[in-house]
């Protein structure tokens, strides 16, 4: 099947990651096989397909969570191996799970420092983990955070995330992830389960992501938010890579009949 | 839904934490410390005056005295809930190291040189359940279910008669120490001025790295109510006698544990865990070194309960620690105070209240001659009380937004 871009090349900025020949086998079931995919930087790529397309299996390879098989991975241009959480999260690669894992009892600066607590100077005769939190800078940080992410609808950073919206969670599950050095931040559905409103915002997050220079691939089902919201959409079907579509070149017409029927005369 | 709405609101900040468990604890005081006396001085014509026998100075001394060592496992029991995990051994933990400390005692171990063995032994005990249900996966209900018969049979063995006296000084003397009154007032004062102290300070900081600052409206009464609250003990129990060693030990240690549970990363870890496991894991919190720690920390203080106990008795029995009603009181006293059984909300301080509210309870029944059935109805009634309101609490935190 035929991976290569469509439209004029030199549009598509160099990809920041590249992956070639993913496979990852399940038991019986294979996954993914062969998948190539690419994401640059301030690109939104939406990742789509139907279910067990293999988009959530190729978010945890790349996120470490699953080992591949087989396939080439690639970071500006050097040969990378992702074979755990930590690798992926050294290489500035975060993700966003659709549960998002927010501790809802701890306020919204808790949680963004969540096993990383900034500590007061002087008690070095402490260990670490017994040294008092620097509440203060915890919020200082939370706040800008979540300022760079331009949610206005969240005022306190000492409110707890049980309190706040969906949206809000959400804002929250992507400052963390975002965090200082993160380079690709992928989102698992995160406009699901949400109403309008809270879609808005999260697409704004989103919008923020594309503008600070990350890489961001966005899973979603919904074509109206990936129509408003990426720059390349990549169709998986059946574990397999069907194309990738500049977005303002397509049509969702186009994308579903990739989707379910994967690539035909009518596409090429 | 009203109420329950304005319940849980309150519940979201550390103070509201504190008032449906002291609007508990100020009935059963109205009730006993009031109402009865009233109501038997009005219906018996011969009585000349009222008299207020359960707020005399002498029956709150008694009352503070009764409710440590419970609030000492309490406070130990509370850090497990967090966690939500609970620990139905810490009283037998506590007899064991309680008979321990009277064994050791006895063989002429210096009194503080076996305070230190049966802390240790304490931490290793909690800890051995910590690994089972950390590194084995075993429900801590399970484990420490085991872990309290166990334990109980232990101390029948260090025991075979079921009680010995603790003649020790040093033992004897951590509940017979008392501060001298000026002393008493001297500490509460500075307990005081420290703390408004750190207020203003953070107040301060606040308003200087321009984050949001607390309204002084709501910061300023809580402190004068503390330190209202404080003077007016300084002052009950120097009426009576004065300011016990063991009850300035209880607030220091509880200070403590409270502070590394609030302000620390080890204290947000616990939390955290109690919160959302998965959550903790994925920031890369060891969770089952967590567990570990935390019923490390309950056996720490059921040895300390044991201690406090033996010293105040002047004797270690079975009846007073591990197969007495010590266990249920304690883990009510937890739960009064509005720690949640769910995990992830509570503190340390509402065990002590919890604790108060519990030795309140049963010290109001004794004087008014109610029977031990009455009390245990009494007891379980307060409790599911106190659960109902957790579980109404709750039920909002889950569910916003989703």
């Amino acid at each position: 099947m035929s991976s290569e871009e469509r439209g004029a090349e030199r549009e598509v900025p160099p990809p920041h990651l590249w992956v070639r020949g993913v496979h990852k086998r399940f038991g019986g079931v294979h996954a993914l096989d062969g998948v190539d995919f690419e994401v640059a930087c301030g690109e939104v790529m939406a990742l789509v397909g139907d279910n067990g397309a293999g988009k959530s299996t190729l978010m945890k390879v790349l996120a470490g969570a699953h080992l591949a098989d087989a396939g080439e991975f690639w970071m500006d241009g050097k040969q990378i191996t992702i074979n755990s959480p930590h690798d992926a999260t050294n290489l500035g690669i975060q993700i966003v799970y659709q549960d998002l894992a927010l501790c809802e009892n701890l306020s919204v600066s808790a949680n963004l420092s969540l096993g990383a607590e900034p500590v007061k100077q002087g008690w070095g005769f402490l260990p670490r983990f017994l040294r008092p939190i620097d509440e203060l800078d915890m919020e200082r940080k939370a706040k800008s955070a979540i300022d760079s992410l331009e949610v206005r609808t969240l005022h306190s950073m000492r409110a707890l995330v049980g309190t706040l919206s969906g949206g809000q969670r959400q804002a929250i599950a992507i400052a963390r992830a975002v965090g200082t050095k993160s380079s690709v931040v992928m989102l698992d559905e995160p406009t699901a389960a949400l109403g309008v409103a809270q879609t808005r915002q999260v697409l704004g997050v989103v919008k923020r992501l594309r503008e600070t220079n990350h890489a961001v691939v966005y899973i979603s089902h919904n074509m109206r938010d990936i129509f408003e919201i990426s720059d390349r959409i990549c169709v998986l079907r059946h574990g397999a890579h069907v194309g990738t579509w500049r977005t303002n070149e397509t049509k969702p017409d186009e994308i579903v009949i990739a989707m379910t029927h994967g690539i035909d005369e009518k596409v090429n | 839904m009203n109420l329950i709405h304005r319940l849980r609101e309150m519940r979201q900040n550390r103070f509201g934490a504190f008032v449906p468990v002291l609007l508990a604890l100020a009935a059963i005081w109205v009730y006993f410390g009031l109402a009865v006396p009233l109501y038997e001085h009005w219906t018996n014509p011969d009585s000349e005056s009222v008299r207020f026998i359960f707020l005399s100075a002498r029956n709150i001394y008694n009352l503070f005295m009764q409710s440590a060592v419970i609030a000492t496992l309490a406070v130990g029991i509370t850090i497990v809930l967090l966690l939500g995990d609970i620990d139905l051994s810490a009283a037998a933990t506590a007899g064991v190291c309680a008979a321990l400390l009277g064994v050791l005692v006895l063989a002429g171990v210096p009194g503080w040189v076996a305070c230190l063995m049966v802390m240790f032994v304490g931490i290793v005990m909690g800890a051995a359940q910590g690994m089972l249900v950390a590194y084995v996966g075993i429900p801590s209900f399970v484990v420490t279910l085991a872990g309290l018969l166990g334990y109980q049979g232990l101390m029948q063995k260090i025991l075979p008669t079921g009680n010995l006296n603790v003649g020790d000084p040093f033992v004897r003397s951590i509940a017979r120490i008392l501060i001298p009154d000026l002393w008493g007032l001297a500490i509460a004062g500075l307990v005081v001025v420290a703390m408004v102290a750190v207020v203003l300070r953070r107040q301060a900081q606040r308003r200087e790295k321009n984050l949001e600052t607390d309204s002084a409206l709501a910061v300023f009464p809580q402190v004068a109510l503390f330190g209202i609250l404080v003077f007016a003990v300084v002052l009950t129990l120097n009426s009576y006698r004065s300011l016990p060693l063991m009850i300035l030990l209880l607030v220091a240690l509880t200070s403590l544990v409270g502070w590394v549970t609030t302000s620390t990363p080890f204290g947000r870890a616990i939390f955290a865990v109690g919160g959302n496991p998965e959550s903790a894991r994925r920031v890369g919190i060891d969770v089952k070194r967590i567990r570990v720690a935390a019923f490390g920390i309950v056996g720490l203080l059921a040895a300390i309960g044991g201690i406090f106990g033996a010293s105040r008795f002047g004797s270690v029995s079975y009846t007073a620690f591990a197969g007495g009603t010590l266990l249920l009181e304690s883990i009510g006293a937890a739960v009064i105070g509005g720690t949640s059984l769910f995990g992830g909300r509570g503190s340390v301080w509402n065990a002590i209240l919890g604790a108060l509210v519990i030795g309140s309870l049963g010290n109001g029944l004794d004087l008014s001659g109610a029977s031990a059935a009455d009390k245990l109805m009494f007891s379980g009634g307060i409790l599911i009380l106190a659960v109902a309101i957790d579980a109404l609490s709750r039920a909002e935190t889950g569910g916003t937004g989703r």
